[in-house]
């Protein structure tokens, strides 16, 4: 709170100060910046990005032949591996990633020399390090969210530390959030109205609300099935062992509509994204907003769990389902509008372009299954749809926070990532992410059930389960291509231009990298929701 | 520069009110995370009512004690505003009695909540009802304690003179905070003590 605290003649002039060197262990401990905390959570959740991505790949190769393939030795670690990988890529790696180019991003975005509760926000950076590292070592001990053939006690007390560990990500995911949140409500600079605020500070204003709303429920669920491991008589998760309920019983959170939560700052992306690109102002600034919130308004989960009986035959589910995909395709629309009304240019389009896109494209594919999902005679849920729609989400997710990273890198890293690497990383990522969703939904049709414990007996089921590892192998291609330009930015550093997109938002404004303090004057007033637009001369976009 | 220019007090310095926001998310979160035990809770008893079982045993959970909590919850609504009001004021003897007042009601409310818990006799690993009845009791009072710490922490803040007049954020978000978590009392009040 030491920002609060300061006046703003003090915030000043720390502003002018140098970049503070954040470089050995103590540093990253006690580092008060945000860009420096924001990295965390980049750098931490692109190791789990890869982690997971190798996961998902194994998983696919046992599930090509699940008689015969043993990959993880046993059903029970088959199981705990699923379920990790499906926890772990919502959890773990897409939401973090955002959490972390939030944390860089967003107070520059409003203007603001650092984050809300900058402490707060470092310990909820390394809770996240602390509860993923927690829950993945227990699971590989045994753990997991409860075992389909029983468990023996030494694995129940590492299902009870699985538990943990996803609590303290959940915790660390809703104070991070809170941090970005109270930043966007309250640390705006003059001039800057809520409506003024750029897409992505929005978009994160909006899925941070609905985190903090969603995941608390999931905390409880959490309390609740950990005393019933301690001290309680087993009476939620199958006494005397754990069984599949303590998967069930949270699984809500990775079934729709609560999932789309973890996508919903992919609108955010784009739409500060793609006017860049199209070199003009955003059609409508207002109706994107709007449909921010109706997409964030619809991802709300919670009432769907198991433990209030199924929810997911009523009418309200199915209209959640139906009416997601309504906010997503329009703002895809409002974007095309925007590139087609702007100036883009003709040629290969920028990494970020794509990743803005592609993951636009990735979540309406993904609201799409998910209204044929709950449509009742097509009787998908509980087959891989399920699967289907949580991977269509994930990559969405996953390649929009990708894709804010690159067209972001001069202020995150103070280094521009490579264009064509980046290129090949998002389309990879694209194609990955379609097949790996669509194949999975496709099978469902033909009803594959979600856990699969047996081969399918159906083949076009068993062509689907192919073209899905295909998809999964695409993806990781994907993530190593990605990552492998992030790390070749830092052996080869290129230089990076203040600017080199021609931005429209005020963290444009600052340096490459951004001082301590980000800003060397403070903003001037903001007069719209483009402000590096109102102070370009010749600009006749004027006041919005 | 004449004299009554420099005699002129500065314009008081107006922080964003992000002590304030930053509270309004968690107690959102905290509110959330109860209810969250709470509709667990009644669900399940719903369950049980339909399926012809029986919750708890007849008298075991008396209305009287867990009123006496509803009442002191009410109280110190008021004298947690009382402190707010106070240190606004610039009031500092007020704000001290009334932060002191509300920390003192919160104590009681552990101490109600406890005597109630001994008086059901209920067994952790007893039946469902049992269970959720002490994951109910017991998140509540883990919440209780924090809203007491910050109140604590608010106080000696106060204390030490960094909130007063212009800076009243501190003591306005302990008073959210606690305000939410009577929300959470008098709410299970309903749906426990009073539904049954």
């Amino acid at each position: 709170m030491t920002m609060t605290e300061s006046p703003p003649s003090e915030a000043a002039e720390s502003s002018a100060a140098p970049l503070p060197a954040v470089g050995g262990l103590y540093d990253w401990l006690t580092t008060s910046d945000h860009k420096a905390i924001g990295r965390i959570w980049l750098r931490f959740g692109a190791l789990s990005l890869l982690f997971f991505s190798v996961i998902d790949v194994l998983i696919s190769f046992e599930r090509l032949d699940a008689d015969a393939i043993d990959v993880f030795g046993g059903v029970n670690s088959y199981f705990q591996m699923w379920s990790l990988y499906r926890f772990g890529i919502v959890l773990m790696v897409a939401i973090p990633l955002f959490v972390g180019l939030a944390t860089v991003i967003t107070p520059m975005q409003v203007g603001s020399t650092n984050i809300a509760f900058p402490r707060a926000a470092l310990a909820a950076a390394w809770g996240y390090v602390l509860g993923t590292l927690i829950t993945v070592i227990s699971v590989l001990s045994g753990g997991g969210w409860g075992a389909l053939d029983g468990v023996s006690g030494d694995e129940a007390d590492a299902i009870r530390l699985t538990l943990l560990g996803t609590g303290m990500v959940m915790v660390s995911i809703i104070l991070g959030t809170i941090c970005v949140a109270t930043t966007v409500v309250s640390l705006r600079t003059s001039g800057m109205g809520l409506t003024k605020v750029p897409l992505f500070a929005w978009s994160m204003l909006v899925a941070g609300s609905v985190w903090v709303l969603t995941l608390p429920v999931a905390i409880a669920n959490i309390a609740i099935l950990s005393i019933d491991l301690s001290g309680g008589a087993g009476l939620f998760v199958g006494a005397p062992n754990p069984d599949f309920d303590v998967y069930a019983q949270l699984a809500w959170i990775l079934d729709q509509p609560a999932v789309y939560a973890a996508a919903v700052p992919v609108l955010g992306v784009a739409g500060s994204i793609i006017p860049v690109v199209a070199k003009g102002r955003q059609v409508s600034h207002e109706a994107m907003m709007i449909l921010i919130g109706l997409a964030g308004l619809l991802a709300i989960g919670g009432w769907s769990q198991p433990f209030f009986g199924d929810e997911r035959d009523t009418l309200v589910y199915i209209a959640f389902g139906v009416a997601a995909l309504v906010p997503v395709l329009a703002s895809l629309g409002g974007n095309g509008a925007t590139l087609v009304a702007g100036e883009a240019p003709v040629g290969i389009p920028p990494a970020h372009m794509i990743g803005a896109l592609g993951s636009m494209l990735l979540f309406l594919a993904a609201t799409a299954a998910g209204a044929l999902r709950v449509i009742d005679p097509l009787d998908l849920i509980g087959t891989t749809a399920d699967t289907g729609v949580l991977n269509l989400v994930a990559v969405a997710a996953i390649l929009g926070a990708l894709g804010g990273w690159w067209f972001w890198a001069p202020k995150t890293d103070g280094r521009l990532f490579s264009g064509i690497q980046g290129l090949g990383a998002m389309t990879l990522l694209l194609l990955g992410g379609v097949l790996l969703g669509a194949t999975d939904v496709i099978a469902g049709f033909v009803d594959t059930p979600d856990v699969l414990l047996a081969s399918a007996d159906d083949s076009l089921g068993d062509a689907m389960i192919v073209l899905s590892m295909v998809g999964s192998i695409v993806v990781l291609l994907g993530v190593l291509g990605a990552l492998g330009a992030i790390a070749l930015a830092y052996v080869k550093p290129g230089e990076a231009d203040d600017d080199p997109w021609g931005g429209h938002t005020l963290e444009w404004a600052t340096a490459t990298p951004p001082p301590a303090g980000n800003f060397a004057e403070p903003p001037a007033r903001v007069r719209s929701e483009a402000p590096l637009l109102d102070e370009t001369p010749g600009d006749e976009g004027g006041e919005s | 520069m004449t004299a009554t220019t420099t005699q002129l007090a500065a314009p008081a310095i107006r922080r964003p009110r992000t002590v304030l926001v930053g509270t309004m998310f968690a107690s959102g979160a905290a509110l959330m995370t109860y209810f969250g035990v709470l509709a667990v809770y009644v669900s399940e008893r719903a369950g049980a009512r339909d399926a012809g079982e029986e919750w708890f045993p007849e008298g075991v959970i008396e209305l009287g004690p867990s009123g006496w909590i509803f009442w002191t919850l009410v109280l110190a609504a008021f004298t947690v505003q009382w402190a707010v009001q106070a240190i606004r004021n610039d009031d500092r003897p007020n704000a001290y009695i009334a932060l002191a007042l509300t920390g003192m009601f919160g104590a009681a409310v552990f101490n109600q909540l406890w005597f109630i818990i001994n008086d059901t006799g209920f067994a952790l690993a007893g039946t469902r009802g049992q269970f959720l009845f002490f994951v109910m009791t017991g998140t509540y009072i883990v919440f209780l304690i924090g809203a007491v710490v910050f109140l604590a922490l608010t106080t000696m803040r106060a204390l030490f003179g960094q909130f007063g007049p212009s800076q009243d954020d501190g003591v306005a978000a302990a008073a959210m905070f606690w305000h939410a978590v009577s929300v959470m009392y008098w709410v299970t009040w309903i749906a426990i003590f009073v539904t049954k």
